[in-house]
């Protein structure tokens, strides 16, 4: 018997979430209900008893102070009630823990298929809502079909008695595990098979596969072992590791470029190791900073002698757009495992986000499963609770609005961890897998979560199907088992560990065999969320928060005795051996015998054509404008752009403070409002050393070049470091490819080939401009495909494909964050000076946007001639020369010096006849040009022939000075331009989003 | 940090696990402080493996325990009562300091221990609810200290600013309960304006909507502290968000340079301070 408990609070008290939902219908859909009241429903599957009921009633789930509850339904008035609860399968993290609060309170343990389930109900009063209204509510704001269940009742359809009924998501799959072999007699056959089965094998690979099972030295082994042709587990397997997510076949590829200009072609073969792995190798012997690049699950440097940073970032695009906070939550909190399970394990210190979406007010004919704004809204909240619930600060984000990412937004989340430099005695960045040693899984249980990813949300629902494919993080249970892992680490109890992210256990044993030579893993001991499941379905199960760890044998006692305190659980799998074979069994029969080396040898690489058409031969051009003549007015104009203005909003529901460590925080000035450069953080308490890290997304200039979109990208990471202090002698660098389908097809993808020339350029860009400033590639990764067809208005459908797009984040150590420095401008008669040239460089633009174009003349980095003046600067301001420091990115010099205006809450006065500039330039050119390589700093008269002759080698010049009166001048050969009050550029900066919480 | 015996120190216990995430900084405020600190599992002190008789300082921490899925620290209190509830009750009558600080602050209120009443430690009388806002929020307040309340742990401080980051920071209770909270001056710090005058509900500088703006209450004795802000999150000058601009004014002797920003650690040196 099951019981369903309401919960509410008082009707006296305010309902914050209520007026909340209340004040998105409104500004969304222009739906004005008069009040929202939320119910929470608490439904226990666990046949209690009245006694034990009303014990967790009134002991878990209500407080006397601000609720009231019931096991009947609660008496509140409303003129529709939408009920909302999980679809079967999918995460329900309340749940869970009210099953631990229950078996505690009551001395009791659950039994199989007992459980507890959350839902919500919502009273809506509002007489003129028509049930279209309530239905938009419950399906554009509270529901997600994908992952829940809604019911929308009009007051008359609803019984005071039953209520919403007994209603529990339990999953049953009534299915009896079997191991099933694929027929293998022709190329053909597999190939259909694949198709069947969702494989997405690559067509090449097909007869490699084939051959390998038809080899006779294989057939005899696998007859001992009981085996025939290849079962679903094998093949499965071999899916996952040869998918590109896994294997990165892209990145990997042979690419034939061509410059359609000059004709000239050259073969790349495999991007990563001539972009990515020789240029890290040749920095890595000069760095000696470097610790640990190329191999583990993130990037290691030295934060000083006892202590690593370690760093690594990731997407987590399809499934966001699916199901945005599901997407989001799972996206950092995974991506928090990577440095658990980086070496022998960090404990997270950080976080970051960007997030790439449509226009947030979009009202085109276009229909995205989820609009921009609610796809916004749900990332959002889907980084605040996967980063505040696991105490880890989230201090550094970025968000980009382009129509580009209507066809898949984009979420990029980045984590940075700490290591002690020896744990146990040995190197705590080394870790190894040694026979005889034993393979745990550690954390939640697997179910059918993230099998085939996405390709399953075509796959019909039923009322007990699991809808496993998207996913929600659940930050609680990685928590615990952060704090676990990290006590085993330093009583010495992990030789390796990994975590379980894409393929599942399949990808985390296989890789970690690798060390030992060979593995032998007993699924029937994996800890299920469900019955039923086939053998392949546990082996590639992408079910999250788990890691997989190597034990030595006489520490397995002690380690699942810690694990058991820390409400962890923990499984013996399997065991590492030498064998050379990957061999899976269930039940003790053989299920996969494969050779270990099959995956590395043999397969065919992927092969790109790539054609380079230069921006003149597409048409491109620099616009013909008329110099402008109200200056004022524009600047304000350029603030209040999506691309520019105040995201305060997003800033302050991220956690930025827990760990006690920041310094240099997200919003810095007078009123802590405007956007710092960069964070820095103080990782290791009792050090007066700091960590500064930040990132840059610059996708708009790939209209012109992603060359210069790299290039630049790279430029702007470093040059906010440099900003609050970072030194340019130790920048680490992460690559987040994302790059929509550069696969060539006439029909599907016809400018497949340019996009594929695009994607060398930038990585060449990237391996040019890392040499030139001398930053190692701690880490990197790349999604593909980041394409979309969109239904329009006549039923027709539109691909839209991502700008191509690179997000790259730098880390840098500071010996002294007393030296840290803020933008925000400080005193009035501070010398205002300008580093770095002004060129003629507005292509793709905030200015040319603003006005619909997007030119020619692209921003060029020159990373050589710029290092030199960093490297100035960083004196500078290690000798405390400079009050404020800011770089001069997106919207240029005018936004920039406005930034720094509104920060100090002051004013600045700037001659444009002073600013260095490679050539005469008009006005707004200076203003708005988007040239790299520039800074704006303040600095004490009385520090000013110290401060010039450092930069003496530099362009560079006073251009003006912080004035008291809070308004931004700017002057032309003695006429004043523009004369705003600070104050004006600052609430037209913060409008836009001015009103979100 | 003064070194010596440490066996003569202060000892504090830190709680940790099951989603509490404030350990690390808790534990260095209160090494910082001059106690020995020592960050212990909510299980071990359940089953007794580490006794509350070897420490002065129990501090419950800030963090997200059970995820507060259910009320936030809702689930804590209820382990803790019914688990160890007693020797909490001990702990506190033979004359030490438990400190709440953000979720260890509602899991004192829902264990009862605050306010406190008439030595009254079991009861829920006030409670901290969703913020206002509707959301989770990341800022800094300035709190006024009563100078009549009896708290151990603010003693000689007047104001501080220390950081909040909570989504259910409301300090709510019948007009009648806080009434008596500020009869009896349990009422320890409140939102404030930069000046000292209380915030009067206005948002942001009363974050969540707290009523009478109360950021943190005491028991009678003074010995039991609540707050939503975080002190130990205030541990070293630099976290203040104003220090580049006092460092800057200082430099050029605009401001004394004996400028202190009174930092969270005062109030954890006020609670080794009352052993000694």
């Amino acid at each position: 018997m099951a019981d369903r408990l309401e919960i509410a609070l008082k009707p006296k008290l305010f309902d914050a979430e209520g007026a909340g939902i209340k004040n998105k219908a409104s500004d969304y859909f222009g739906i004005c209900p008069d009040s929202i009241r939320v119910i929470r429903i608490v439904t226990i599957d666990a046949d209690l008893t009245p006694d034990q009921l009303e014990t967790v009633r009134t002991e878990i789930f209500t407080n006397p102070v601000t609720q009231i509850s019931d096991f009947r339904p609660l008496d509140f008035a409303f003129d529709w009630c939408i009920w909302v609860g999980y679809r079967p399968g999918v995460k329900d993290n309340a749940g869970h823990t009210a099953v631990e609060a229950i078996e505690d309170v009551l001395g009791i343990r659950f039994g199989p298929g007992q459980g507890v389930y959350t839902s919500r109900r919502f009273c809506i009063r509002g007489g003129d809502l028509s049930r279209h209204d309530a239905e938009t509510i419950a399906k554009e704001l509270l529901a997600n079909d994908i992952i829940q269940q809604v019911r929308v009742y009009c007051a008359d359809e609803w019984d005071t008695d039953t209520g919403v009924g007994i209603i529990i998501p339990k999953v049953r799959l009534d299915h009896t595990p079997t191991v099933t072999t694929i027929s293998i007699d022709s190329d053909e056959t597999l190939s259909k098979i694949s198709d069947e089965r969702n494989l997405a094998l690559n067509p090449n690979d097909i007869p490699v596969i084939r051959n390998y099972f038809l080899e006779p030295a294989v057939k005899d082994e696998r007859k001992a072992m009981g085996l025939g042709e290849p079962t679903d587990v094998e093949i499965e397997y071999i899916s996952q590791a040869r998918s590109d997510h896994c294997n990165h076949n892209t990145f990997q590829g042979r690419f034939f470029y061509k410059d359609m200009e000059t004709g000239q072609a050259e073969t790349i073969d495999n991007l990563f190791k001539t972009f990515i792995e020789s240029p890290t190798r040749r920095l890595q012997e000069e760095k000696d900073w470097v610790v640990s690049v190329l191999w583990d699950n993130a990037g290691v440097g030295r934060f000083d002698k006892n202590h690593y940073y370690v760093i690594t970032g990731e997407t987590h695009n399809s499934p966001s757009n699916m199901e945005a906070y599901g997407g989001a939550i799972t996206g950092i909190v995974g991506v928090y495992r990577d440095p658990l399970g980086t070496g022998k394990g960090s404990r997270l210190i950080m976080g970051s986000y960007g997030f790439c979406v449509g226009d947030r007010d979009y009202s085109g004919e276009l229909k995205p499963r989820l609009h921009p704004r609610r796809l916004l809204d749900g990332v959002i909240e889907g980084v605040r609770d996967g980063g505040n619930k696991s105490g880890i600060p989230t201090p550094f984000g970025q968000v980009t609005f382009h129509h580009g990412y209507m066809g898949k937004c984009l979420v990029f989340v980045t984590a940075v961890g700490m290591m002690p430099s020896q744990a146990a005695q040995t190197p705590a960045e080394q870790k190894t897998t040694s026979p005889g040693d034993l393979i745990l899984m550690c954390g939640g249980r697997v179910g059918k979560d993230g099998i085939h990813g996405v390709t399953a949300s075509s796959e019909i629902f039923s009322e007990s199907t699991p809808a496993g494919h998207v996913q929600i993080g659940d930050p609680y249970t990685q928590k615990k088992m952060h704090d676990f892992l990290l006590q085993a680490r330093d009583e010495g109890l992990i030789r390796f560990i990994t975590d379980n992210g894409g393929g599942g256990l399949s990808s985390s044993v296989g890789e970690s065999a690798r060390f030992s030579g060979g593995c032998e893993v007993w699924l029937d001991r994996v800890p299920l969320k469900y019955v039923g499941l086939d053998q392949w379905e546990i082996w590639v199960s992408e079910s999250q928060e788990r890691m997989t760890v190597a034990v030595h044998p006489d520490d397995v006692s002690r380690f699942l005795e810690l694990s058991e305190k820390h409400a962890v659980e923990s499984t013996v799998i399997g065991e590492y051996t030498d064998s050379g074979k990957l061999h899976i069994k269930y039940d003790g029969d053989t299920c996969a015998y494969i050779n270990m080396d099959f995956l590395t040898r043999g397969f065919p690489q992927w092969e790109f054509e790539a054609e380079w058409i230069p921006p003149g031969m597409r048409g491109l051009h620099e616009p013909v404008i008329g110099e402008p003549a109200e200056y004022g007015e524009l600047l304000k104009q350029m603030l209040a752009r999506p691309n520019i203005c105040s995201r305060e909003w997003i800033i302050r529901q991220y956690d930025h403070e827990v760990q006690g460590t920041s310094v240099i925080k997200p919003l810095v000035g007078k009123d802590r409002d405007v956007n710092s450069d960069a964070v820095v953080l103080r990782p290791v308490l009792t050090s007066e050393r700091g960590l500064a890290f930040s990132q840059a997304l610059l996708p708009f200039y790939s209209e012109i070049d992603a060359y210069d979109m790299t290039a630049c990208t790279i430029d702007e990471a470093v040059r906010r470091l440099v900003a609050v202090g970072g030194n340019p002698e130790h920048i680490g660098g992460v690559d987040n490819f994302c790059w929509p389908n550069i696969q060539y097809d006439p029909k599907d993808n016809p400018d497949g080939r340019f996009k594929a020339a695009q994607l060398v350029r930038a990585c060449r860009a990237l391996s040019d401009t890392c040499l030139a400033f001398g930053i190692p590639l701690l880490s990197g990764k790349d999604s593909m495909y980041v394409d979309g067809h969109l239904p329009g208005r006549y039923g027709e459908t539109h691909k839209l494909s991502a700008l191509e797009t690179m997000q790259f984040s730098t880390t840098s150590v500071i010996s002294d964050i007393n030296c840290c420095v803020t933008m925000d401008v400080k005193f009035p008669g501070d010398l205002l000076y300008v580093l770095g040239e002004t060129k003629d460089e507005l292509g793709a633009s905030e200015y040319y946007d603003r006005f619909g174009y997007i030119g020619l003349n692209v921003p060029h980095a020159e990373p050589e001639k710029f290092l030199p003046m960093y490297k100035t600067l960083h004196k500078a301001i290690c000798s405390r020369l400079a009050a404020s420091v800011h770089g001069v990115y997106r919207g240029g010099l005018g936004v920039h010096l406005a930034m720094c205006a509104m920060a100090g809450n002051l004013g600045v006065s700037a001659d444009l006849d002073l600013i260095p500039a490679r050539q005469d330039l008009r006005a707004d050119h200076l203003l708005f040009s988007e040239t790299p390589g520039r800074f704006i700093v303040t600095v004490n008269s009385e520090n000013q022939m110290e401060f010039e002759s450092l930069f003496k080698e530099h362009p560079f010049a006073c251009i003006g000075a912080v004035t008291k009166e809070p308004r931004l001048e700017i002057t032309r050969q003695g006429e004043t331009l523009a004369d705003v009050l600070t104050a004006d550029l600052k609430s037209t900066w913060k409008q836009p989003f001015g009103n979100l919480v | 940090m003064p070194s010596g015996n440490t066996n003569n120190k202060v000892k504090a216990l830190v709680l940790t696990g099951y989603g509490l995430n404030c350990d690390v900084e808790t534990a260095h405020a209160c090494e910082l402080a001059g106690a020995r600190a020592r960050c212990v599992h909510i299980n071990d002190v359940i089953s007794g493996e580490v006794p509350l008789e070897d420490f002065q300082i129990m501090v419950f921490i800030g963090g997200f325990s059970w995820g507060d899925d259910h009320g936030a620290g809702v689930i804590q209190a209820v382990r803790m009562k019914k688990n160890a509830g007693e020797r909490l009750l001990k702990f506190i009558d033979s004359g030490n300091l438990v400190i709440g600080i953000c979720n260890g602050f509602q899991t004192l209120v829902n264990l009862g221990l605050l306010p406190g009443f008439d030595g009254n430690y079991q009861d829920r009388s006030v409670a901290l609810t969703h913020n206002d806002c509707g959301n989770f929020r990341d800022d800094w307040v300035h709190l006024r200290i009563n100078e009549n309340n009896p708290c151990v742990f603010t003693r000689g401080i007047e104001h501080i600013e220390l950081p909040v980051r909570h989504g259910e920071g409301k300090f709510i209770a019948d007009e009648a309960v806080i009434e008596r909270l500020v009869r009896q001056n349990q009422v320890v710090c409140r939102y404030a304006v930069a000046s000292g005058k209380p915030a009067e509900g206005r948002f942001p500088v009363n974050p969540n909507g707290s009523i009478h703006d109360i950021a943190g209450i005491c028991d009678p004795t003074g010995r039991v502290f609540g707050l939503m802000p975080h002190p130990e999150a205030y541990n070293h000058p630099l976290n203040h968000p104003d220090w580049p601009l006092v460092k800057q004014a200082s430099a050029r002797g605009q401001i004394s340079h004996t400028h202190n920003f009174v930092t969270g650690i005062h109030i954890f040196e006020n609670a080794v301070q009352y052993f000694q």
